[in-house]
């Protein structure tokens, strides 16, 4: 064929349509979409083996039971388990990212570090495990040497009753050194109004699931509250349907958060007046005889007036009550209206199993005592102390105690010293220790009078309020050493660093989770291996008492942590009651009142510490309602409106100076009788009001967390471009203070509180208390890696600290700042 | 036509109770680390993010103290009628006939978003990275769902590599049907309040087929004509007048 333009064209178009006919230009775009997605970098998740290990997780107090999913020896998944007592299958943001936690290389601490270089520079040697147990342990000697054995101090974010945390205040002891400290939290609060009005020492107790009248006072019921798995299976309950069953809600705070929209009322009184409110209430349920008078005349001291040993008359709480917070005088107070007071003291009082419940937000940070001994006075009223759907009165579980320690003449003279912090002297009669105290303390004095800080399981450089004041006191303690396995804030200010594993990958326990109605010891396990050059902290002060030699280490003949608890684990097997396995079937809420007498299904120790391990639990699903002989463990064995305990602090406080500058000195304002009863003091911030005229109140959310564990990258999806956007955080304001500034929607502003400044933004929403600035606590990290550093400010930087009176815990929802519009 | 085509066969569903809703996010993480879903350095950036689920905020517009927040966790909507699988030339999308899951074949995706557009809820994600994982996280990545590349489009599946799961346990028992609870994605298995049901459609054992059928239900933009398969159940009839656009006095509440 001649080759000519025509048969040329018609090559060229037949060839074309033939290849558009054929597959092949189709193929070649699916292989080429292929191909070009085909990376070296792109990774290809490895193969293997599909199993689940069960496990418990301990990010938090609450100890939900959580299922990890794996292939291989990798771990890939986290899942809420229903057949775990506590958390009803679900779980928390936190708790569901928690592999991001465990396998993010960027924030962990790989191996032990020696700092090298001044303090702050960030120069660290990496060193054997050996050698960082023998400089500490040389230290500690050397303290013991000199005879100052309370040089040494700790700070620890474990929960109060877990095998960790008695290890570490065991070591401190031994030592010789009285300044163990624990981070605060609302069960701090909880404990001491427990203990002032119950006298009992055990755990605080709400059978939620079977209240059907719940008046939270600010608690973040369904914004991560408690166990969040536990609250938000409740939730699920309460809202099953909207029968006549199901419960009523009524939610107490300045704000519209979860809870109080879901909440079928909300009430939003001014910040901090909260015990106002409750007595207001209380108020309306005296004067129309509401109470259950069979347990106020019973089982109760101080509602009457009353005389005492030396023939004086007391005021009862019933007089104080009717004559200070009559509804019109608490609308002043609360901006509540009396309407709305009167109908809610009824529906309370008539209420089948009402149950009123103090604390605020996610319940990380202390609260104000005699705020929550007004609200636990309204369960007092309406007899719901140790009843079912109300507050339990509990006893510690049944552990048994490790033999006695050692004590040698230096430990003796050691513990024999003040606190550093002063929790437990008669200034702070009642508290168990007092963070902002210890800081104030170090602040002070020329020379720190702590030596050597041991920081377990927890970031106070970031977690506690003013902690910008914390960090400067840290520069002044010669030698800080951090367990932390996180790069966290207060760790990169260690001088020696000794890694922990993290949840993941250690054998720890929660000892009766918070919030929880029945006695339940939670035990995590491994999961996986250790990924790094960790070591468990348990182990780690076992070795290091061991190390210390003499009587230290002769209270510490464990070979192991493991081994430690195990002893303690067995006073529950010793106890002969109790259950470790729980099927969804059968919720423990559902069967506390019949009182089921287990006997141990255990023909022997080993047997019982295998399941306990496989299903990470030992609980007691009865509780004996009815015993009211030794419930209440108070001078006068009743439970006390009058408080015998704040009579007797208070003298042995005012000794040798006058009754009024003791009561000045603890903080209290009020006089008379009411000292010891249950009222409320207004916290006054000393920042002047026309200089600082809006209120800045921290807030909790379930999807950013905010304590010792730091928000992971997948908890940074779930927050709204209202939230956080790229580094700048936003505050939540009402359009009406906003439009009083010239303030919209994302405008930038600068918060100053005499305390600091923050810059952050503004998102303007009607659910905010007029005149009061909503900012959440989680972000702004100095340390981190890239996903979380320099995101957002940290609200502590700014908090106004104020003492709350008596108990001495500070107050940080009420800083007072202004506003700069910039 | 289109639901008669339905009838026999599965139509796999979901019914959100956002009375039950609290927000916690915990369906977004689950769906994220079940998904091998990649994580930015700014995750505020919502224009570039990507997030299978992705929860919404609503607020019913009444001043303080009568202001309310609700919210709205959106997955894909596997549309019956979904304008998504027209659109892309390269047939990388298309709607499954037996279970009525709208599918996504990242190895055949050419990245045109031409199915980002025509989706109306967002629902889609598009790979402008590489995707990229905090250092060492990589480990916790699950064989059993591709980590995707850049120049892709992902979503939603309902989970679908669980559906492959349970279906091959039941062949293995010799089973054709699967049970309710056999097959359940993520974000309904991790939903701590037991807001989210799921379910066949199409069954009148499942629970969410009777759900469906409560007064309070409502979808995202029903108007549209998209027919999805994700319902929603309020008893607020603010919220319900929220998902769909009206004209004035055009809404009549069932509350």
């Amino acid at each position: 064929m001649e080759f000519r333009r025509r048969n040329f064209i018609k090559f060229a178009v037949g060839g074309l349509g033939g290849t558009l006919l054929s597959p092949l230009p189709w193929k070649l775009i699916d292989d080429i979409a292929i191909w070009t997605q085909n990376w070296p970098w792109v990774s290809v998740p490895a193969r293997g083996r599909f199993s689940t290990t069960n496990t418990v997780c301990t990010l938090c107090p609450g100890a939900c039971g959580i299922e990890v999913g794996k292939v291989g020896s990798r771990a890939v998944k986290i899942e809420g388990r229903d057949d775990y007592p506590v958390n009803w299958g679900g779980i928390c943001p936190l708790g569901m990212a928690g592999l991001q936690i465990l396998y993010n290389e960027g924030i962990r601490w790989k191996a032990p570090m020696k700092g090298i270089g001044p303090r702050g520079s960030k120069e660290w040697k990496e060193i054997s495990w050996a050698e960082a147990i023998h400089e500490l342990a040389t230290r500690i000697k050397r303290l013991r040497d000199r005879g100052e054995p309370e040089k040494l101090a700790a700070i620890d974010g474990n929960q109060s009753r877990s095998t960790m945390a008695v290890l570490i205040k065991r070591l401190l002891d031994a030592v010789g050194s009285p300044n163990y400290l624990s981070m605060p939290t609302q069960e701090d609060t909880h404990a001491m109004a427990t203990f002032l009005m119950q006298g009992t020492k055990g755990p605080v107790a709400f059978d939620l699931e079977n209240s059907d009248f719940v008046l939270s006072f600010g608690c973040g019921l369904l914004d991560g509250w408690g166990a969040p798995g536990r609250m938000l299976g409740v939730w699920r309950e309460w809202a099953k349907d909207s029968s006549r069953n199901r419960a009523y809600l009524v939610q107490i705070e300045p704000r519209a958060s979860n809870t109080a929209s879901k909440a079928d009322q909300w009430l939003a009184p001014l910040p901090g007046t909260e015990a106002a409110l409750a007595l207001g209430i209380a108020h309306v349920i005296i004067k129309e005889e509401l109470y259950k008078k069979e347990f106020i005349e019973d089982h109760t001291f101080g509602f009457t007036n009353w005389f005492g040993a030396n023939g004086v008359e007391h005021e009862g709480f019933s007089g104080i009550v009717l004559e200070k917070y009559a509804p019109q005088r608490v609308e002043d107070i609360t901006g509540i209206k009396t309407s709305v007071i009167i109908e809610v003291a009824r529906q309370f009082a008539l209420a089948r199993a009402p149950i009123a419940l103090a604390g605020r937000g996610k319940g990380m940070l202390p609260g104000s005592l005699y705020e929550f001994m007004a609200v636990h006075a309204l369960n007092a009223l309406v007899g719901r102390v140790n009843k079912e759907g109300g507050v339990l009165v509990t006893n510690d579980i049944p552990l048994a105690q490790w033999s006695d320690l050692a004590y040698d003449p230096v430990a003796i003279g050691g513990l024999k010293k003040e606190r550093v912090d002063r929790a437990g002297t008669p200034r702070y009669p009642f508290t168990k220790s007092l963070i902002h105290k210890f800081t104030e303390a170090i602040h002070e004095s020329p020379r720190s009078p702590v030596d050597t800080l041991l920081i377990c399981s927890a970031n106070p450089a970031y977690t506690i309020p003013d902690s910008q004041r914390f960090i400067e006191a840290m520069a002044k303690v010669p030698c800080i050493v951090s367990f932390s396995p996180f790069m966290d804030e207060t760790s990169l200010m260690a001088d020696l660093i000794l890694p922990d594993h993290t949840h993941l990958e250690k054998m720890v326990d929660i000892v009766w989770p918070t919030g929880i109605q029945y006695p339940l010891y939670a035990l995590s396990r491994p999961v996986v291996g250790p990924l790094y050059r960790t070591r468990h902290s348990g182990d780690v002060i076992i070795s290091l008492a061991k190390r210390i030699g003499g009587p230290v280490a002769g209270s510490f003949q464990w070979t192991c942590f493991e081994e430690a608890l195990k002893e303690r684990v067995r006073g529950l097997y010793d106890s002969g009651k109790g259950k470790t396995s729980y099927s969804e079937s059968e919720p423990v809420w559902r069967g506390l009142a019949t009182e089921v007498r287990l006997s141990s299904a255990y023909s022997s120790f080993k047997s019982m510490w295998e399941d306990l391990k496989e299903n990470g639990c030992w609980y007691m699903p009865s509780h004996a309602f009815g015993k009211w002989s030794d419930a209440f463990q108070t001078p006068s064995k009743k439970f006390e409106f009058f408080s015998t305990n704040i009579e007797g602090a208070l003298k042995a406080h005012s000794k040798g100076k006058s009754f009024d500058d003791a009561l000045l000195h603890l903080g209290i304002s009020s006089k008379g009788d009411e000292v010891y009863l249950p009222h409320y003091e207004e916290i006054r911030s000393r920042a002047d009001e026309r200089e600082y005229p809006l209120v800045l109140i921290p807030i909790e959310l379930i999807n950013l967390a905010s304590g010792w564990i730091a928000n992971s990258p997948f908890l940074q999806k779930t927050l709204f471009d209202h939230q956080l956007k790229r580094d700048d955080l936003f505050v939540e304001v009402n359009p009406k203070t906003a439009s009083k500034y010239g303030l919209e929607e994302g405008s930038k502003v600068a918060l100053r509180s005499p305390q600091g400044e923050l810059k952050v933004r503004v998102h303007l929403f009607d659910g905010a208390m007029p005149d009061v600035i909503f900012i959440p606590f989680g972000l702004g990290h100095t340390a981190y890696d890239r996903y979380l550093r320099g995101r957002g400010v940290n609200p502590n930087e700014i908090i106004d600290q104020i003492e709350d009176p008596l108990g001495g815990h500070p107050v940080w929802w009420n800083t007072r700042v202004k506003m700069i519009k910039i | 036509m289109k639901n008669q085509e339905h009838t026999k066969a599965t139509r796999y569903g979901m019914a959100i109770d956002l009375d039950k809703c609290t927000g916690c996010g915990v369906c977004v993480i689950a769906c994220a680390s079940e998904n091998n879903v990649p994580v930015m350095y700014d995750e505020s950036d919502k224009t570039r993010n990507i997030s299978w689920m992705q929860v919404y905020i609503l607020t019913n517009g009444s001043q303080f103290p009568h202001t309310k927040v609700i919210y709205i966790p959106r997955p894909c909507m596997q549309c019956d009628n979904p304008p998504c699988v027209p659109v892309c030339p390269a047939t990388a999308t298309r709607k499954d006939p037996n279970t009525g899951i709208v599918s996504q074949i990242y190895a055949r995706c050419v990245g045109c978003r031409y199915c980002m557009a025509a989706c109306p809820y967002h629902a889609r994600d598009f790979n402008w990275f590489d995707p990229h994982f905090p250092e060492g996280t990589d480990r916790y990545l699950s064989p059993e769902v591709s980590p995707r590349t850049r120049g892709v489009v992902e979503k939603c599946t309902f989970c679908h590599h669980r559906l492959m799961r349970a279906r091959t346990r039941a062949y293995r028992e010799g089973r054709r049907d699967l049970r309710e609870d056999e097959y359940i994605p993520a974000c309904a298995q991790a939903c701590p309040a037991k807001a989210i049901t799921f379910g066949d459609l199409n069954n009148p054992g499942h629970t969410v087929s009777r759900l469906i059928k409560s007064p309070y239900v409502f979808r995202l933009l029903g108007r549209l004509g998209t027919e999805p398969k994700v319902y929603y159940i309020s008893s607020e009839d603010w919220v319900r007048r929220m998902a769909d656009n009206y004209l004035p006095g055009e809404f009549k509440g069932r509350g």
